[in-house]
């Protein structure tokens, strides 16, 4: 059999294997100590010397032809039995996945840790102080004696004629006066409670106190201060606007709008059509508060601010209804 | 107060829309929360702060305006000389508490339904009109902020009026609501010779009424202390246009003013002159009106501002505002007018100049101090940390209330001596169900669970970290411990990956996987006696040797007193985190990690029912072996396999040498030690 004659045999019987061990058979037929083209390899030593060069490279030459076609079946056979396998060891990627899913964060919650934040940032550390409150340090301490009009300003839960739950975040601010010599620069959060239920009011909701007292500070630093607040919150855009109020623990006192967020300034139901919306209070400490805890205010001045937290969530997230903070619905939860 | 915008151009013309003139209103501290289209006219909303009663008046906010626009103010022409003498004697017994009273006396008035306009502008206002007569004293009360009182002259007894506290002799009043009422002490009161005819500054008496049949009128304008009828009004649980302006302050100053121009209109309206008789008046004002002289640096000023306003500029805006001023060398000396009884020191002069000037034009300016930064403080951190390791066990943050209901506390079947009885009680709950301050969050966590349960969520993991509050001494503030609880409740047969866990291994692993993230090793779990958990499905928390807690499932009896209608296990849990934040360790100081490997040890056991696993797992830990590392189990079976009332269980023992890698024949000896010690000391035996 020439070369060419057992390349046509050793191809047509490739062919049809799909199996290494009949790949390994159809090797050792040809390429074996007594396989066909060993055979022939052997019967060259009987030829004549011109005859046996050119048909002892016709045969090496079909040697390296069938050992590579070997080799690159194997291959293919290599990769098609790692296909199979693959395939049936297949799952179903899209199934999900295993885990617990984790809670979510309340959204006043989130909006207190954001605020509390971004104050921790500026150099603020922060206080805590008690949710039942003598009436001493929510009203009187803060130069709210009683039979005081400002009273009115806040419907108060009474646990005895002089004890309170706290209306405001701000007797912290004479706890820790009590406790510390100025400068003095917190801010606290916290739970205050009023005595009022309808669809805009709950009886318990959040504020943070921001407080600073130094020998420096002006109207001009609480400007600044919670201007660039608010710009971190909402939007660094967003106009700011300062315009006087009246808090009894404060003075000169300023309310402080943000522009409407939703009608852009142009007016809408969410601001009434004015254009700004109200969102929080603040001041310069008033003298009679800082005397009452012996801080010399001919020395000291400072600022006092408060915020709602559940405003500042209503207006981040746009709710409509104050009290789905409180009902605790997976379904309200699970979107924070 | 409602202002509508064609009365206040009776005042001043502003020469500005009334949407510019809300916005200067509003910049300058009296909100104008809305602006309501009535007929013709704008009525301008204004939200009045407490302090400034002088804008409690359609003269008071065109007096503003006047200071904000420089528009000129048109007041009322004031009275023409003195009127003749009332015929009534007027005597005040307390000259602290009424500082002045004066009246007129108008007669021959004809008493009547009051003119449309009239009407329109009181109803405009909020007001109700009753008759020409009262309507008048309502109309110039919210003209120019001074509430009047008009007697039937007839029905005053003897000629005279005294102004007195309540006391032995007087003692009761029907006032003009028809309510008999027992005066509070020390409330001020209006009588004539024989009794109390009206309540000082708050509310007319019914005997001296205005009626129908009334000609001759004795109208009244007085000042009356602002705390003395605040505390009336409220012990009577009485608020009426008259106290509320008198409970701010009055203007002492424009009471002839007032007088004049409601004598005027009833002359006016009740016949028209001719008819009507002015008659005689009478003013006893025994505590002149003394301003206070504040005196104010114009650094101090711009040193509270941040600001650089001149001196100029800042006399100009307390003169435009009716306030004395004269100046030298930097210092101003200024009194307020007698309508500015909120104006007390030099805050209040600062606030006023600031106001004025615009808070707009007061530069922002960060301050430089640096203080003391003490950063988040590290319990702001350490409840940052447990709501992130909660929520990772998948609890949302719930926020409930702080309220509970009374019936919780049965409803848990605590014992008397329970600390959780001992709940703060609110005076003025605004329902029963909220009556008490919460002793522990699972009340809350139920209702927040049947909501959801209610609206078809099957799976439900809420936890709320929240104060707590203990009564303790009478008097005294309760403690106000911070605590985590958590509720959960899942659905078996759904979910996709099947759990075989019991739920109370998963609220368990809640919590521990909490500990682990706290890094609060010292830590065990034993059966709890929490009366509303399953008593075979409870476990308390010790750690550091304290009770800080409990973990478990709800005992069916008190599932069925929170009215629960579910059949899942539902787990409840409540860790005390101020102890819990006492147990925080120290910063790791680091050990170098073990250089020699471990050899393994499986062991498996069948012990009777009641045998704890950690019971086992202590007993390998303490065993006398410097070698053993850790144990841990592994498997837990019951049933067919193994005699009834005992249970299987796989530990692994784990065991190493620090300087050198153990041989396998050196465990032996120990190990085997171990089993022979362990099975005499559980009474177990060896799974075969
Ligand atoms: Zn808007």
């Amino acid at each position: 059999m020439g070369g060419v004659n057992i390349r046509k045999s050793f191809l047509q019987e490739l062919g049809p294997v799909r199996t290494i061990s009949g790949l390994e058979l159809l090797r050792v037929r040809y390429l074996g100590k007594k396989g066909i083209l060993t055979a022939e390899l052997k019967k060259l030593g009987g030829l004549p010397p011109e005859e046996r060069r050119s048909a002892g490279a016709l045969l090496n030459e079909s040697k390296v032809f069938i050992e590579t076609e070997l080799a690159a079946r194997r291959q293919e056979l290599k990769e098609l039995e790692l296909r199979e396998k693959f395939a049936s060891q297949a799952i179903d990627v899209t199934l999900p996945g295993r885990y617990t899913r984790p809670g979510r964060t309340h959204p006043v919650i989130r909006v207190m840790r954001e605020i509390t934040g971004i104050f921790v940032a500026m150099g603020f550390s922060v206080e805590e102080g008690p949710e039942v409150e003598l009436d001493y340090y929510n009203f009187e301490a803060l130069n709210i004696p009683k039979e005081h009009p400002a009273r009115e300003m806040q419907d108060t839960f009474y646990v005895s004629p002089d004890i309170v739950l706290r209306t405001h975040t701000s007797p912290v601010q004479v706890r820790v006066m009590q406790r510390k010599k100025p400068p003095v620069k917190f801010i606290a959060p916290g739970k205050v409670y009023r005595c009022d239920a309808d669809i805009s009011h709950t009886p318990m909701f959040h504020q943070i106190e921001g407080f600073m007292v130094a020998d420096d500070i002006t109207f001009s630093h609480l400007k600044a201060v919670l201007e660039s607040f608010l710009h971190r919150i909402f939007s660094p855009d967003v106009p700011v606007r300062f315009r006087p109020s009246y808090f009894p623990f404060t003075e000169p006192s300023a309310e402080v709008d943000i522009g409407c967020i939703f009608c852009k300034g142009t007016g809408c139901r969410t601001c009434k059509g004015t254009g700004w919306i109200e969102i929080l209070g603040s001041g310069m400490v008033h003298p009679h508060v800082l005397e009452m805890v012996g801080y010399d205010s001919r020395i000291y001045s400072g600022f006092a601010f408060g915020i709602g937290m559940e405003r500042v969530a209503m207006l981040k997230y746009s709710i409509d209804d104050i009290r789905l903070f409180f009902e605790n619905d997976l379904r309200f939860l699970g979107q924070f | 107060m409602r202002v509508p915008f064609g009365w206040l151009q009776e005042f001043i013309n502003p020469g500005i829309s009334v949407e510019k003139t809300a916005h200067l209103l509003t910049m300058s501290g009296l909100e104008v929360e809305a602006l309501e289209t009535d007929g013709e006219d704008v009525v301008l909303v204004i939200n009045v702060t407490p302090n400034r009663a002088d804008c409690l008046s359609i003269l008071g906010i065109a007096r503003e305006l006047s200071v904000l626009t420089g528009a000129p103010l048109k007041l009322p022409a004031p009275p023409a000389g003195e009127a003749g003498p009332a015929g009534i004697t007027v005597e005040i017994r307390n000259t602290e508490l009424c500082r002045r009273y004066a009246g007129r006396v108008i007669r021959n008035a004809r008493t009547g339904p009051g003119p449309e306009w009239m009407a329109k502008r009181l109803e405009a206002c909020g007001l109700r009109p009753i008759n020409n007569i009262v309507d008048v004293t309502n109309y110039v009360l919210l003209e120019l902020g001074h509430p009047l009182h008009a007697f039937d002259l007839n029905t005053l007894k003897g000629g005279r009026i005294v102004v007195d506290t309540a006391d032995k002799v007087y003692r009761k009043i029907k006032t003009l609501d028809g309510v008999e009422r027992k005066l509070p002490a020390g409330a001020l009161v209006i009588a004539d010779a024989e009794g109390p005819v009206a309540l000082a500054g708050i509310m007319g008496g019914a005997s001296t009424e205005v009626e129908e049949s009334t000609r001759d009128i004795f109208l009244e304008a007085a000042w009356f202390e602002p705390r003395n009828i605040r505390k009336t009004a409220r012990a009577l649980g009485l608020s009426t246009e008259s106290s509320y302006r008198f409970e701010r302050g009055a203007d002492i100053g424009i009471i002839p003013l007032a007088l004049e121009r409601a004598s005027l209109l009833i002359e006016d309206l009740a016949g028209g002159p001719g008819t009507v008789i002015r008659d005689g008046g009478v003013d006893v004002y025994p505590v002149k009106y003394a301003p206070p002289t504040i005196e104010v640096r114009t650094s101090r000023v711009n040193r509270i501002l941040g600001a650089e306003i001149e001196e100029d500029e800042m006399l100009r805006i307390l003169s435009r505002l009716g306030f004395a001023v004269n100046s030298s060398d930097g210092l101003i000396r200024t009194s307020p007018p007698s309508f500015r009884l909120d104006v007390e020191g030099e805050a209040d002069v600062i606030e006023e100049v600031a106001r004025i000037y615009g808070y707009d034009r007061i530069p922002a300016a960060l301050p430089s101090s640096t203080l003391s930064a003490d950063g988040a403080g590290s319990r702001e951190d350490f409840i940052r940390l447990v709501g992130g390791a909660i929520r990772k066990s998948g609890y949302s943050e719930a926020v409930n209330y702080s309220f509970m209901n009374p019936r919780a506390l049965e409803n848990l079947s605590l014992s008397p001596n329970d600390l959780r009885r001992n709940a703060v009680v609110l005076l003025n709950p605004l329902k029963t169900e909220e009556s008490l301050l919460r002793t522990t969050i699972v009340p809350s966590l139920i209702e927040n669970l049947k909501h959801n349960r209610e609206r078809g969520l099957k799976n439900i993991r809420l936890a709320e970290t929240a104060r707590v509050f203990i009564r303790e001494r009478e008097g005294e503030l309760p403690r106000e411990p911070l605590k985590l609880a958590g509720i959960a409740v899942q659905q078996k047969t759904h979910s996709f990956w099947r759990d075989a866990a019991e739920d109370f291994y998963l609220a368990k692993g809640a919590v521990e996987a909490l500990l682990d993230e706290l890094r609060i090793k010292d830590r065990h779990f034993t059966p709890s006696g929490e009366p509303f958990l399953h008593p075979g499905k409870s476990a308390d928390l010790v750690a550091g040797g304290r009770k800080c807690g409990y973990v478990g499932v709800l005992s069916p009896a008190a599932a069925e007193k929170f009215e629960i209608r579910e059949k899942e296990e539902i787990t409840v849990f409540e860790l005390d985190l101020d102890v819990l934040f006492d147990l925080l360790p120290p910063p790791t100081v680091y050990r170098p990690v073990p250089k020699f490997p471990y050899i393994e040890r499986d062991i498996a056991i069948v012990v009777a029912d009641g045998i704890k696993a950690d019971d086992v797992i202590r007993y390998i830990k303490n065993y006398p072996s410097e070698f053993i590392e850790e144990a841990a189990v592994f498997d837990l079976y019951k049933g067919e396999k193994v005699p009834a009332g005992k249970k299987s269980m796989a530990f692994n023992i784990r065991y190493r040498a620090g300087d050198r890698t153990l041989t396998e024949d050196e465990i032996e000896v120990i190990h085997s030690g171990l089993v022979k010690d362990l099975l005499v000391h559980t009474g177990g035996s060896l799974r075969a």
